[in-house]
This record gives structure tokens, C-alpha cells and sequence, in this order.
């Protein structure tokens, strides 16, 4: 990597509009995100500078995501790389989870913006 | 975005004082994976979920360990840290510690830090301290709890390092021009915390009345603390 290639997390000093100072708190969901990657980097199965890698390495997507879906494409990265559960079985619980919400499938979902899958 | 049933502050200040009045053991810790938003989950929510369960089922971790995070995420963390900034304000040793050795005056209040380094920055009549983590939301969690929707933001991240004085300004926070501001860029390894000036009039105040005039904002370094009017 070259000195001038600036990484997509790498904002500060840039131009941007006025802040929103409310804080908008954190879904249910985004609390279980946190405190699921909090208890995993207890266990030592990963640490933040490995999480920060995979979530740099998502590039261009990187603006486009929000925060935790960042932290979350991040741990399945580090997870997958690590052999702590396959593509097929991340495939199958999720296809299980998915059904809990009776959400019919994938592409036909209503789910929310940004919601693709990143895939590898 | 807002879920006015699932605002952070709102529900983590209900259970604050709800703890205060029941013994912890046997508070029924609810299972975070049999509750959920209003409307369809998204893809990430359900990738989160199964990373979970999937951990749980090879049994590396528990629920009940997410579950016991997510709770002092809510009701411990987010008031460690104007505990500790008001100790500071009535016992100047203890305050001369937290500046020479955020960590070890932490630990000495209980506190164990996640991060290496905890380093207070003091405000004075002539110095403001903010902190930002540009590249991402690095942040005192044990000693604020969760960063601010804002704190995480693009426009924060990128604007309050070189224009910090207009930045404040959206926060209200007006600083007279012969007022330096520092900025603090925080990583990993290394968290920020803001020791604001403690308001005149306050003398003799218990730790506990003057933790009541402390806000997470003040110890970022977006507003100020001053005295009700």
C-alpha cells in the first residue's frame, strides 16, 4: 500500500455537514452486537486490532454500512478465518434465526437498507 | 432510526434506579436472543444472532454472559465515570493520581479498563480538552458506557479535529477566544477522559451531588458543567 492510499476509516479532517448531537441510543439488536463482541474478546478468540483489519478491509462498502454492521461483518470475517464455525454452518444457523423471525426468504425480505450480504 | 421503546438512555437510567432497590442475584436477567426490534430484523441482525447461538452451541461462550454485558452496558457503566471525575473534584490527591495514572486511579475505584492507557485530560481556565477516535469510536466504555450516536458519526470524526470551535458551537458550547482547545485523537490502546472544572458555588458538596452535575457530553469534552439555574 502506497503512503498517500488513505484507508476508508480514515476520515478525520475531512469536509463534512454539522453533527447531529441527539443521541439516537441503540436498537435492541446493536446491544446484543456489542455485548456479543465484548464476551468474545474476553475469551481471547479475537482482539479489537483483528476485528479493526477485517472491518478496514470492506472498503468501498465501509461508508455505506452502519456502525454495527460494520463490528458484525467484521467478527464473521475474523471468525470464518479462524475456523470457529464454517461458511455452511453460519449459512444454516442463519437460515434458522431467520426463521424464528418468520421472514420468508432472503431476497424477498423487507429487510433494511444496507442489508446485503457481504460475501468474500 | 430512533425506537423511542428501545432508547438506550431512557431504559439504562429506569434501570438504574430500579437497581438500586433490589438485590442483584436474583434480578431474572433476560435472554437477549428472545427480544427484538419493532419490524423485520436485517441481514446483520440475524448474521449477529447466529454467530451468537453458533458460539453458545460449541460452547465457548454463554447467553448468559451476553446477556450479564448487556446489562452492565445499561445500568454500570455509563456512571463510573462522573463517580470518579467528582472524587477527583473534592480530593486533589486523588485527582494529581488520575492525571499521572488514569488506569491505576480507576482500578484504585474499582474499575478495570479494558484499554492500556487511560489518559485524563484537565480543563483549566485556559485549557479545553475534547476527545474524538477518528477512525473509528475508541472510547472509555467502562467509565461512559456506549459512545453517543454522534460520537460515531462521519460528520464528528472527520470535522472536530480541525474545527473544533464550530463543532462545540452545534453542541452549544461557546469558548472565548483565549481559550486553547486540544483535541484528542484516541485509539485502541489509548482512551481519553475529560476532567471538566468543577462550577463554583459547589463548595462542600457531597461526591454524589456533584456526580449529579456531571454529563457523558462533559466528559468528552462537548459541553460544560454549570450550576442549575
Amino acid at each position: 500500500m502506497s503512503d498517500t492510499t488513505k484507508l476508508p476509516s480514515d476520515i478525520g479532517g475531512e469536509h463534512a455537514g454539522p453533527v447531529d448531537t441527539l443521541d439516537h441510543g441503540m436498537r435492541h439488536w446493536e446491544r446484543q452486537a456489542n455485548a456479543f463482541r465484548s464476551v468474545v474478546q474476553m475469551t481471547k478468540l479475537t482482539c479489537t486490532d483483528e476485528l479493526r483489519r477485517a472491518a478496514e478491509e470492506l472498503g468501498s462498502r465501509y461508508k455505506d454500512m452502519e456502525y454495527f454492521e460494520i463490528t458484525t461483518s467484521a467478527m464473521r470475517t475474523v471468525l470464518l478465518e479462524k475456523g470457529v464455525f464454517t461458511e455452511q454452518e453460519l449459512q444454516a444457523k442463519m437460515a434458522e434465526v431467520r426463521a424464528r423471525f418468520n421472514v420468508p426468504d432472503e431476497m424477498e425480505s423487507p429487510v433494511k437498507k444496507g442489508a446485503s450480504m457481504v460475501q468474500k | 432510526m430512533t425506537n423511542p421503546t428501545h432508547d438506550y438512555y431512557a431504559r439504562s437510567h429506569h434501570d438504574h434506579d430500579h437497581a438500586h432497590d433490589h438485590d442483584h442475584d436474583d434480578h431474572k436477567v433476560p435472554n437477549p436472543a428472545n427480544e427484538h426490534d419493532n419490524g423485520p430484523p436485517g441481514e446483520y441482525e440475524i448474521m449477529s444472532r447466529a454467530m451468537q447461538e453458533l458460539l453458545e452451541q460449541k460452547g465457548l461462550i454463554t447467553a448468559e454472559q451476553v446477556a450479564k454485558r448487556m446489562e452492565q452496558f445499561d445500568e454500570e457503566f455509563p456512571y463510573r465515570g462522573a463517580q470518579i471525575v467528582a472524587r477527583a473534584w473534592t480530593d486533589p490527591a486523588y485527582k494529581q493520581r488520575l492525571l499521572d495514572d488514569g488506569r491505576a486511579a480507576c482500578a484504585e475505584a474499582g474499575v478495570m479498563l479494558e484499554a492500556e492507557r487511560l489518559i485524563a485530560v484537565e480543563n483549566t481556565p485556559a485549557v479545553h480538552n475534547v476527545i474524538v477516535c477518528t477512525l473509528c469510536s475508541c472510547y472509555p466504555r467502562s467509565l461512559l458506557g456506549m459512545p453517543p450516536t454522534w460520537y460515531k458519526s462521519r460528520n464528528y470524526r472527520s470535522r472536530v479535529v480541525f474545527e473544533p470551535r464550530t463543532v462545540l458551537r452545534e453542541f452549544g458550547t461557546v469558548l472565548p477566544d483565549s481559550v486553547t482547545v486540544r483535541v484528542h485523537d484516541s485509539n485502541a490502546d489509548m482512551r481519553y477522559l475529560v476532567v471538566p472544572m468543577r462550577p463554583a458555588g459547589t463548595d462542600g458538596w457531597s461526591i454524589e451531588r456533584l456526580a449529579g452535575l456531571i454529563s457523558r457530553d462533559m466528559l468528552v469534552g462537548v459541553t460544560v458543567p454549570k450550576l442549575p439555574a
